[in-house]
C-alpha cells in the first residue's frame, strides 16, 4: 500500500534581490549582486553595440568577435593564455542588440585579468590575420549551418517578418562577411564602446574591492554619446513558403508573426500565453503533436523579444510523412486558444509552473545578475519584474484567450516548411 | 576548494540515499541513478535502455501522469541515457522536495505499462533518431566509431540504437522484464541536494522508498574488448554533409583508473579553450582547420580518446591529417611544459569550483561518484588532478596516441555539395 499523495506546497519568498548601485567616474552604470559563499566573480560590460547599430551588415558581431583576438597590449595567443592559466573566461556573445563582453573569474586573480579587458575595450587592434581566419571561419560554419533545414526555416521566417534590410532581418552571406574590412570594425567600435553606451553587471564574490578595480580599469572607458538604432519600417506580408530538399527525413516547420518587445503592455500576458501554447514540456503542443501523436521529437513557441521589436513563432521538426498532420494540429492549437477558455487547472499549474520557473532564475548570484540584466538592458525598473508575478498570479481565462485572438489569429501567420 | 559535504545511508531494499545539505538556494534536487545503460541491452534490441527512459514518464501505477505534478509545484524534471547509466531529476522549490519522492517511487515500485505510451514513444523516439543522427550533418559519426572502435563489447552500439528498426520491435513483454530487472532499488541510488535538512530527509526516504521489494542481484558480464594491433580505417565516400571531416578514435582507459586523470589533462593540452595547442597551432597560426576538437568519452568501461577537425578551404584531407599526427607526435616525444600543465589543471579547478554553484550538477555527480564506488570521490578530483605529473602526461600520450590504437573516419562530402 502506497503512501497518500503528499500536498503541493504554493511557491513562496519570490523576490527579486535588488543589486546595489553606482556609477563609475566615466559614468557607466554598475549594478552590483553581492551574495554567495564562493569567492568567484561574473562581470558583465553591455554594450549597445548590436545590430541595429550597425553602419554594415555583421559589422555588430565581428566587432565583437574579434575584439578578444588582440589589443594594443596583448597578442590574440596571450589573452587566450592569460584567461585559461588563471582559470576564467571571457567570451562575448553577440546578441541581437547587444555586445556583452562576459568574464567569470576567481576572485584571488581578478587583477590579472581586468587589465587585460581594459586594454581590449580601449585599444583593441583588429588584426588584418585575425580577420581574415574569422572570415574564413565564419564563411565555413555558414556552409555547415545552411545544410540544415532547422537554420533555414528559421533565417526564412525572420527575413519575412522584418525584411531583408532589418538589422532583424537580414542574414548573412558569405559575401557579407568577405564586405568587412578593418576599417568597419574600428568604426562600428569607435561609435558604440563608449561609456555612455555602456553598463556593468557584477555578481558574486563582489563588494568595495571589486568596486575599486572597476573604477581603476572599466572607468578608462571614454565617455561619449549613445548610439542611434537604424530601424527601417515593418511590413510583414502573411504568407506560406515551401523549400524543397527532398533528401531530408525530417521537414521543418516555422509559423510565426511580428510581436513586440518587452514595453509593451500586452507582454506579460503572452509571456503566460505563450507557456500554456508551447513554452514548457506539458505545453499543448508538446501534449499533442508530441506525447498524443508522436510526429515529433521536439515542439516549442517561443516569443524573442528584442529592445525595439519582437517576434513569435512555434517550430519543430516532424517525421516527413507528418507535416501536414502537425501543421494543421499547430494551427488547431492556436485556435482552441482564441475559442475555448483555458480551463482552472491547466491555468493553475502554469502559474505554479512559472513561479517555480521564476525562482529557479533566482537561484546564485549569476542568476539574479541575468534577471536583472534583462530588465534593466531593455529600459524597463526592476518593479516590472513583481508586476511579471502580478500577471502570472492574476491573469484571467478571459483575458488569455482575448489576447490569443489578438495575436495568434491565422491570417497574420507567415508559415515556413523546409524539408 | 569548498568540501561538500553529504551523508550515506543504504535501505534495507538496497537503495543507496545520499543527502547534501546546501542552505544558499530556495531549491532542491532530487536525482535518481539507476545503474543501467546501453551497454546492457541486447545486441538484437539496441537503443531499449533509452527508449525505457521515455516509457518511465508515461505514467505508473498509481500515478497516471508524472508531469503535471512536477509543475504544479513550480519544478523542472528531465532524464538522459548514456552506455553506462539512466538517470532522473526533479529540481523543484525545497518545500515541494516530498512531491518528487512519491513521484519517483511510485514509478521505481511499478510502472502502468500501457501499451498505448509504448506505441507512441516508439514514434518519438524514432524521429528523435532522426533529428540527431539521420538529418543532421555527421549525426551518424557515433553509429561509424562505435562500430569500428569496438568489435565485442556492448559500447558498439550508441545509445540511441543501431537502428531505429530495433526500437520499433520492443514489446510490452520486453518492457517488464527489463523494468523488474534493471529497475529496482538496489540498482539505483538516490540524492538529495539543497535547502534540506537531513534528519527530516532521512525517515521521508524510508516512508516512501523503504517498501519497495528489491529485484534479483545486479550481475553484468561485459564481454572484454580484445587489443587492437593495427589501425582501423574507414572513408565514407560521397557522404551527404557540406564538408570533409576527419575522427581520430583512440582506445583508452574506464573512468574509475588512475590514468584517467592524466588523460583528460592530455585531451585540454591539445584541445581544451583558445589557448590550447590545436587551436593556436592548426586552425590560428597555420589556418589548416576550420574547426577542430579533442575530448575524451568518459565513459565508465575503457572509452575513447577523440580527435575531430574540418579542414579549412583549400586544405586537402590528407594534409590536415598529417598535420593532427605531427602534433600527436611532438607530445609524445617532449614532455609538455610544466607551465602548459598547470594551465589546464587551473582551467579544470576552476571548472569544477564553478559547477559547485548549481544544486542539479552536484546531485548528479554524487551519484556517479557513488556509482563509481564511493561519493566522497567527488571531494578527491580536484587533488587527483593536481597530482598528474609531466611525465604521467607523456607516459599516457605514448600509450594512448599510437596508429595502432586508432581508428580513423573519414567523410569526403559529394563534389555537388561543396559550398
Amino acid at each position: 500500500m502506497r503512501p497518500p499523495a503528499p500536498a503541493i506546497n504554493k511557491v513562496e519568498n519570490l523576490r527579486l534581490r535588488h543589486p546595489q548601485q553606482y556609477h563609475l567616474s566615466n559614468g557607466i552604470p554598475v549594478y552590483d549582486i553581492n551574495m554567495g559563499a564562493l569567492p568567484v566573480v561574473k562581470i558583465e560590460i553591455v554594450f549597445f553595440a548590436g545590430r541595429p547599430f550597425e553602419k554594415k551588415h555583421l559589422a555588430a558581431r565581428t566587432t565583437a568577435s574579434l575584439l578578444r583576438e588582440g589589443s594594443e597590449k596583448y597578442s590574440s595567443a596571450e589573452i587566450a593564455n592569460a584567461f585559461d592559466f588563471y582559470g576564467g573566461s571571457l567570451s562575448i556573445p553577440v546578441n541581437m542588440d547587444t555586445s556583452n563582453v562576459l568574464v567569470y573569474s576567481l576572485t584571488r586573480h581578478l587583477d590579472k585579468l581586468l587589465p587585460i579587458v581594459a586594454d581590449i575595450l580601449t585599444r583593441p587592434s583588429f588584426p588584418q590575420k585575425e580577420l581574415d581566419v574569422y572570415v574564413a571561419r565564419a564563411k565555413k560554419r555558414l556552409q555547415l549551418d545552411l545544410s540544415k533545414n532547422d537554420v533555414i526555416a528559421y533565417r526564412t521566417i525572420t527575413e519575412k517578418i522584418f525584411g531583408e534590410e532589418h538589422p532583424y532581418g537580414y542574414n548573412s552571406t558569405p559575401e557579407t562577411y568577405a564586405a568587412l574590412t578593418r576599417e568597419d570594425l574600428f568604426a562600428h567600435f569607435e561609435e558604440n564602446y563608449t561609456a555612455g553606451n555602456c553598463m556593468v553587471i557584477v555578481s558574486g564574490d563582489t563588494g568595495e574591492l571589486l568596486r575599486n578595480k572597476l573604477e581603476k580599469y572599466i572607468g578608462r572607458i571614454p565617455r561619449g554619446p549613445g548610439s542611434e538604432a537604424f530601424l527601417p519600417s515593418v511590413k510583414p506580408s502573411p504568407q506560406k513558403l515551401k523549400i524543397d530538399r527532398p533528401d531530408s527525413v525530417q521537414t521543418a516547420i516555422r509559423i510565426g508573426r511580428r510581436l513586440f518587445n518587452r514595453k509593451h503592455p500586452d507582454f506579460n500576458g503572452m509571456y503566460v500565453l505563450n507557456t500554456i501554447l508551447g513554452g514548457y514540456f506539458g505545453s499543448r503542443l508538446m501534449e499533442n503533436i508530441r506525447e498524443q501523436k508522436g510526429y515529433t521529437y521536439n515542439i516549442y513557441s517561443t516569443h524573442d523579444a528584442f529592445l525595439f521589436d519582437g517576434y513569435f513563432y512555434v517550430g519543430t521538426e516532424a517525421g516527413k510523412d507528418f507535416v501536414e498532420q502537425t501543421t494543421r494540429e499547430i494551427y488547431q492549437e492556436m485556435k482552441r486558444l482564441q475559442t475555448e477558455p483555458v480551463g482552472a487547472d491547466e491555468l493553475e499549474m502554469v502559474r505554479n509552473y512559472l513561479l517555480g520557473n521564476l525562482l529557479t532564475n533566482l537561484d546564485g548570484p549569476f542568476n539574479v545578475a541575468e534577471v536583472v540584466k534583462t530588465f534593466v538592458q531593455e529600459g524597463l525598473s526592476l518593479d516590472d519584474f513583481d508586476n511579471l508575478i502580478g500577471t502570472i498570479k492574476n491573469i484571467g481565462e478571459e483575458e488569455i484567450r482575448s489576447l490569443a485572438a489578438k495575436y495568434l489569429g491565422p491570417a497574420e501567420m507567415i508559415e515556413v516548411v523546409v524539408g | 576548494m569548498p568540501v561538500i559535504n553529504f551523508s550515506k545511508t543504504v535501505l534495507d531494499n538496497g537503495l543507496r540515499v545520499i543527502v547534501h545539505e546546501d542552505k544558499s538556494t530556495p531549491l532542491v534536487a532530487f536525482n535518481v541513478l539507476y545503474d543501467v545503460g546501453s551497454k546492457d541491452e541486447s545486441p538484437e534490441r539496441t537503443g531499449f535502455a533509452h527508449l525505457f527512459e521515455h516509457l518511465m514518464f508515461g505514467g505508473s501505477a498509481n500515478i497516471p501522469d508524472f508531469d503535471t505534478p512536477v509543475q504544479n509545484s513550480g519544478g523542472e524534471n528531465n532524464a538522459f541515457t548514456n552506455s553506462d547509466v539512466t538517470n532522473f531529476y526533479e529540481v523543484l522549490p525545497a518545500n515541494n522536495l516530498e512531491v518528487a519522492m512519491w513521484l519517483e517511487s511510485d514509478r521505481m515500485n511499478c510502472l502502468n505499462f500501457s501499451q498505448e505510451v509504448l506505441d507512441v514513444q516508439k514514434k518519438v523516439v524514432v524521429e528523435e533518431f532522426k533529428e540527431t543522427c539521420l538529418n543532421e550533418p555527421y549525426g551518424d559519426v557515433w553509429h561509424h566509431l562505435s562500430a569500428m572502435a569496438y568489435q565485442v563489447h556492448p559500447y558498439r552500439w550508441p545509445t540511441i540504437g543501431l537502428v531505429p528498426e530495433h526500437v520499433e520491435r520492443a514489446t510490452l513483454e520486453d518492457v517488464k522484464e527489463f523494468f523488474f530487472r534493471h529497475y529496482r532499488p538496489n540498482n539505483a541510488i538516490v540524492v538529495v541536494s539543497g535547502n534540506v535538512r537531513e534528519a527530516q530527509v532521512q525517515p521521508l526516504l524510508e516512508k516512501w522508498f523503504g517498501d519497495i521489494p528489491p529485484g534479483p542481484a545486479a550481475e553484468r558480464q561485459l564481454p572484454p574488448e580484445p587489443p587492437q594491433t593495427e589501425m582501423r580505417s574507414k572513408v565514407i565516400k560521397d557522404a551527404p554533409v557540406p564538408m570533409d571531416a576527419i575522427f581520430l578514435a583512440f582506445r583508452m582507459c574506464g573512468r574509475g583508473e588512475p590514468e584517467y586523470y592524466a588523460t583528460d589533462l592530455l585531451s585540454d593540452v591539445l584541445s581544451n579553450g583558445a589557448s590550447s595547442r590545436f587551436y593556436q597551432r592548426l586552425l590560428k597560426d597555420r589556418q589548416l582547420f576550420s574547426a577542430i576538437d579533442c575530448y575524451i568519452s568518459g565513459t565508465i568501461e575503457p572509452g575513447l580518446f577523440i580527435v575531430e577537425g574540418k579542414p579549412a578551404d583549400g586544405v586537402s584531407l590528407e594534409k590536415a591529417e598529417d598535420a593532427i599526427w605531427e602534433e600527436l607526435a611532438l607530445i609524445r616525444k617532449e614532455l609538455t611544459e610544466e607551465t602548459e600543465l598547470q594551465k589546464v589543471k587551473n582551467k579544470v579547478e576552476s571548472s569544477l569550483l564553478f559547477s559547485e554553484m548549481n544544486v542539479l550538477n552536484k546531485a548528479i555527480n554524487l551519484a556517479f561518484f557513488e556509482l563509481l564506488g564511493d561519493a566522497a570521490k567527488i571531494n578527491k578530483e580536484v587533488d587527483a588532478y593536481r597530482q598528474v605529473r609531466r611525465e604521467d602526461l607523456h607516459h599516457v600520450a605514448n600509450y594512448i596516441l599510437r596508429k595502432e590504437n586508432c581508428c580513423r573516419l573519414i567523410y569526403r562530402t559529394r563534389e555537388e555539395l561543396k559550398n
